[in-house]
């Protein structure tokens, strides 16, 4: 499963991430738990590949990480997305839904 | 807006580090602390909920450097770490990078300077407007034997008038006059020459102006213009000079401008027209309507635009056609003329040479990187271990790719610019001891497109030089050398390191031939009997003004009066003089000859002229071949008589004696043969154009039967030159206080020049050749002294089990001829091969002269044997028992 998982997000991983801040701003762990609930186990995104592809949107400047301080009281590195993160959100899904129209149609062929 | 936020980004990354990695770390550390907090709600342990948590993270550290590698100008900075890697590698094995520095050095130097010289020889354009679409008329002699000609006054204006393809025609003629006042008379190099001959070329003077309409007169010319180097001279660098008058040929003439400093001609060698020319003055309106058989313009022709050189050249064929129709005395040879590029003719003589060079120079770089290629795999070998502990580290293969690479960058950048000194120093060398037909080299430079040029080679040779260890370090098994004992590689790395050291012993056969034919050329062309001596002979000219000595008799009076007195001067043995010295820069004098009555005067041969005094050629050592040399009866008043040489004699009047034969020729320089003389004597053949062969025949005349000016005096004396020139100047300065000598040079040097070329060719093929077998024998030295630590176990126990010691070093001398016998086996087809490139230039020597092979081979295998030998005597000076325990 690990390794199936890791080549299916690779192009992907981005997408995840940023629509996943769109809906509400987290910190790296609270992202991949997030991804993890909602496909309800299918994906688990590991440490690894999680933090360099936040660092990569981060440098890219489509989300932007502050501290800030928990609920629980302790610092932790919270994660945005900006303006220019919407913008590539949108963009990505357009794509996305290309992507997968195109290799419904080579499946579905006769 | 995006592209400034990735600035930013990579910014931060290269400048900011410290705080990036503090604060990745603290993310990860509140990631862990985080992880931890779940697994002890979950029920674990603080110890255990830790570990868990870490396994979960899947471990910090790889953490962290996955999130690196994510970072902008993550790839730079690890690039930039192998740098200063590979800078600290480096810096810890000192003799490694001082040998391939040195190696480097001398290849990219070489190649850098020499390609600077061919460059400004070859493609670098004359310095005049449009210089390609300058062209030379030659008079194309080749169909009646000889080489090219000068044209005459009335075909230059038939050039201008019959041509449309040609914007214009301008011509020079090179000659000698004398200056005087405002300093010593002084013996000037002068260039007659047409009214528009400056801005045909496009230059304009410095100061004043140059020649024009202005400055035509039917007489003696009365505008003179200088040179930038007799202007300093003799002038101090007057800035007032131009509307100066000065006394040239003791006659007034107005100084209208001087050149500048850079200005040099460049004409083909053969034109004889100096490069340094030391002031210009006009012909006079006169001369379209001179003879039309006195031939001595050097014409220089400007294509009009987009005229193509073909069509030119057909065009000035089909003139030369036109006149020998509509000019009868051109008879039945017809005239021909001969079209060239300005440029291409200028460099015909010396381009094989430095092809030639060239080529050797590349090879002596590809020597120099095949060694430091197998230096460099030497050092992966020796860093096995090393490497496998870094592969197990983690670091891909890429990493170690990486770091070869920057190691190859560091030294090939080193060893480029320590190259670029290298060259300067040898640029230096070589512009001071050009030949003169390599005269353009002192505009070589080391020009930026030539040093860009050498980095992006170094790039590249840094690059293809880390490959090297490369290979070596892929193939290698990591895990076997860690577990202990020599990696898996070593057979096949020696035999890597043996055939790239085959490939220079291969090469440096290639040069010491080529090298071996230069030196014979050059040893042959020094034992040619040039048909005189010149050994203590020196020379000078002088010329005596007509305005003081306008009679044949004031003249003659003159040059007894003097030769007498320089017999007189101590050790001195003889004196004589002629019109012109052998391998002479002034413009030949040839005169047309018929043997018989009634011969066709078009189809006439041709034959050098000189005029000489009676004792010129004892003074020179010529052979008498028959007859008698002149006589002081042999005069104006006397019968004309002639002396002519083996060539014209065997020629004109094959299996009978010339002497009392009857000659046509034209001493008076009418432009035809119409002098009647008899011979009476016959001279060996003057070697006077080339050492290499017989050029043309020759006709000597007695110098009161054809007066000449200036004279080139021949002094034969045992005496020291600087003494003998002083004596000289004291007679004149009794005679005739106002007349000048200049040129003062030994004959040996005239003679030199004739050889310089080939000499200037052979010191450098030769110096290439020293250096190629030196860094072969170094790539000797190393692979041999490789295989003898290979070998090391083997050769103690041979000494252990009773073997004496110099069998043992025969054992690993054998190996190296070995190698000797690969590399002359490949290398004398390949050097065979070369030398018939330069066949050409070789003298007295065939490309496959056996002498030099069978020398250059034993030579080299000498010089490996003695490199193997080094080694392996070391090797067995070690106790065998303390080799084998160490390991």
């Amino acid at each position: 499963m690990g390794a199936r998982q890791n080549e299916l997000l690779k192009g992907t991983l981005d997408l995840l991430i940023l629509r996943t801040l769109a809906l509400e701003a987290r910190h790296g762990l609270a992202v991949a738990d997030r991804i993890h609930q909602t496909t309800r186990g299918a994906l688990t995104v590991k440490a690894g590949s999680l933090f360099p592809a936040l660092h990569r949107l981060e440098q890219a400047g489509f989300i932007k990480g502050t501290w800030t301080e928990s609920d629980l009281g302790r610092r932790v590195k919270v994660y945005r997305l900006t303006a220019a993160g919407r913008r590539r959100l949108a963009e990505e899904r357009r794509n996305w839904g290309r992507i997968v129209a195109a290799v419904a149609q080579v499946l579905d062929a006769c | 807006m995006l592209v400034l936020t990735k600035l930013g980004s990579l910014f931060r990354t290269l400048f900011r580090k410290s705080r990036l990695e503090r604060e990745l770390d603290d993310e990860l550390q509140s990631v862990l602390e985080l992880l931890t907090e779940r697994h002890v709600e979950a029920g674990l342990d603080r110890e255990a909920a830790r570990r868990a948590a870490r396994l979960e993270l899947g471990g910090v550290e790889q953490v962290k450097e996955e999130v690196r590698t994510s970072w902008i100008g993550s790839g730079l900075l690890t690039f930039l770490r192998d740098l200063r890697y590979a800078w600290r590698a480096l810096c810890g094995s000192p003799s490694f990078v001082v040998v391939a520095i040195i190696t480097l050095a001398l290849g990219i130097g070489a190649n850098t300077a020499i390609f600077s010289i061919a460059n400004a020889v070859l493609r670098e354009p004359l310095p005049f407007k449009d210089p390609d679409r300058l062209v030379f008329v030659w008079g194309d002699m080749t169909a009646a034997g000889y080489p090219r000609g000068p044209l005459s006054g009335p075909e230059l204006k038939d050039l201008r008038e019959r041509s449309s393809l040609f914007s214009d025609f301008q011509a020079i003629w090179a000659t000698t006059a004398t200056i005087t006042g405002d300093g010593d008379p002084e013996q000037l190099r002068i260039g007659l020459v047409t009214t528009g001959f400056f801005p045909l070329l496009g230059v304009d003077a410095a100061l004043g102006r140059t020649l024009s309409i202005e400055d035509e007169t039917t007489a003696a010319p009365t505008a003179i213009l200088l040179s930038a180097s007799l202007w300093r001279r003799r002038y101090g660098g007057d800035p007032g000079i131009a509307g100066r008058t000065v006394l040239v040929n003791d006659r007034p003439v107005m100084v209208v401008g001087v050149m500048p400093d850079a200005f040099k001609l460049f004409m083909p060698p053969d034109a004889s027209v100096p490069d340094d020319l030391q002031a210009w003055a006009l012909f006079n309106k006169t001369l379209p309507q001179g003879p039309r058989g006195q031939m001595f313009l050097r014409v220089v022709g400007r294509l009009a635009p987009g005229v193509t050189f073909q069509d030119a050249s057909n065009e000035i064929a089909a003139i030369a056609a036109g006149i020998s129709r509509d000019f009868p005395e051109y008879g039945a040879g017809g005239r021909a003329f001969r079209l060239v590029s300005l440029h291409d003719d200028g460099v015909r003589e010396v381009r094989p040479a430095l092809l030639a060079l060239s080529a050797g120079v590349t090879i002596l770089l590809l020597i120099a990187c095949v060694n430091v290629a197998s230096l460099l795999v030497a050092r992966a070998a020796a860093r096995q271990r090393e490497n496998a502990l870094h592969v197990a580290l983690g670091a891909g293969r890429a990493r170690l790719f990486s770091r070869c690479l920057a190691e190859g960058i560091l030294l090939a950048g080193a060893g480029a610019m320590a190259g670029v000194l290298t060259a300067r120093f040898c640029m230096k060398l070589l512009v001071g001891m050009r030949p003169e037909s390599l005269a353009r080299l002192e505009v070589a430079s080391l020009d930026r497109s030539v040093l860009l040029l050498t980095g992006l080679a170094a790039l590249v040779l840094g690059f293809l030089l880390s490959l090297a260890p490369l290979g070596e370090t892929l193939r290698t098994r990591f895990v076997s050398v860690l577990q202990g004992g020599r990696g898996g590689g070593s057979s096949m790395h020696y035999r890597l390191r043996a055939g790239l050291v085959v490939i220079q012993l291969a090469l440096s056969i290639v040069l010491l031939v080529g090298a071996g034919l230069l030196v014979r050329t050059v040893v042959e062309l020094g034992r040619v009997d040039p048909g005189f001596r010149w050994e203590g002979r020196l020379t000078f000219r002088l010329g005596l003004p007509a305005s003081r000595y306008p009679t044949l008799a004031a003249a003659a009076a003159f040059s007894r009066r003097f030769q007498e007195e320089l017999g007189a001067l101590p050790g001195v043995t003889s004196v004589g003089a002629m019109s012109h010295l052998p391998f002479d820069i002034l413009p030949n004098w040839s005169t047309t000859y018929l043997s018989a009555p009634g011969q066709d005067e078009s189809l006439a041969r041709r034959a050098d002229s000189r005029a000489v005094t009676a004792s010129l050629f004892e003074t020179m050592g010529a052979r008498l071949v028959e007859g008698r040399f002149f006589t002081e009866d042999d005069n104006h008043t006397s019968q004309p008589v002639v002396i002519v040489d083996e060539s014209l004699a065997r020629l004109a009047w094959p299996g009978r004696s010339a002497i009392g034969q009857r000659l046509a020729v034209d001493p008076a320089v009418t432009g035809h043969p119409i002098t009647w003389v008899s011979v009476v004597g016959v001279v060996g053949h003057l070697r006077i154009h080339t050492l290499t062969e017989d050029v043309r025949e020759q006709v000597f005349f007695p110098v009161r039967q054809a007066l000449r000016n200036p004279m080139c005096y021949v002094v034969r004396t045992e005496a020291d030159p600087a003494t003998l020139t002083s004596g000289v100047r004291g007679i004149l300065g009794r005679l005739d206080p106002q007349l000048p000598i200049y040129e003062v040079r030994l004959l040996g040097d005239y003679v030199a020049r004739a050889r310089a070329t080939h000499r200037f060719t052979m010191w450098l093929i030769a110096a290439f050749a020293l250096v190629a077998v030196t860094l072969s024998c170094v790539g000797v030295y190393g692979v041999m002294a490789y295989s003898v630590a290979a070998r090391r176990h083997e050769m103690a126990v041979r000494l252990a089990l009773g073997a004496r010691p110099s069998a043992v070093v025969a054992l690993m001398v054998r190996q190296g001829l070995g190698l000797a016998a690969v590399g002359v086996a490949v290398g004398v087809p390949a050097a065979f091969g070369a030398a018939h490139l330069i066949e050409d230039q070789l003298f007295g020597v065939r490309p496959g002269d056996l002498a030099i092979y069978g020398s250059a081979g034993p030579l080299l295998v000498l010089a490996t044997v003695a490199a193997s030998w080094l080694p392996a005597r070391r090797a067995v000076a070690i106790e065998p028992l303390e080799a084998l325990r160490a390991d």
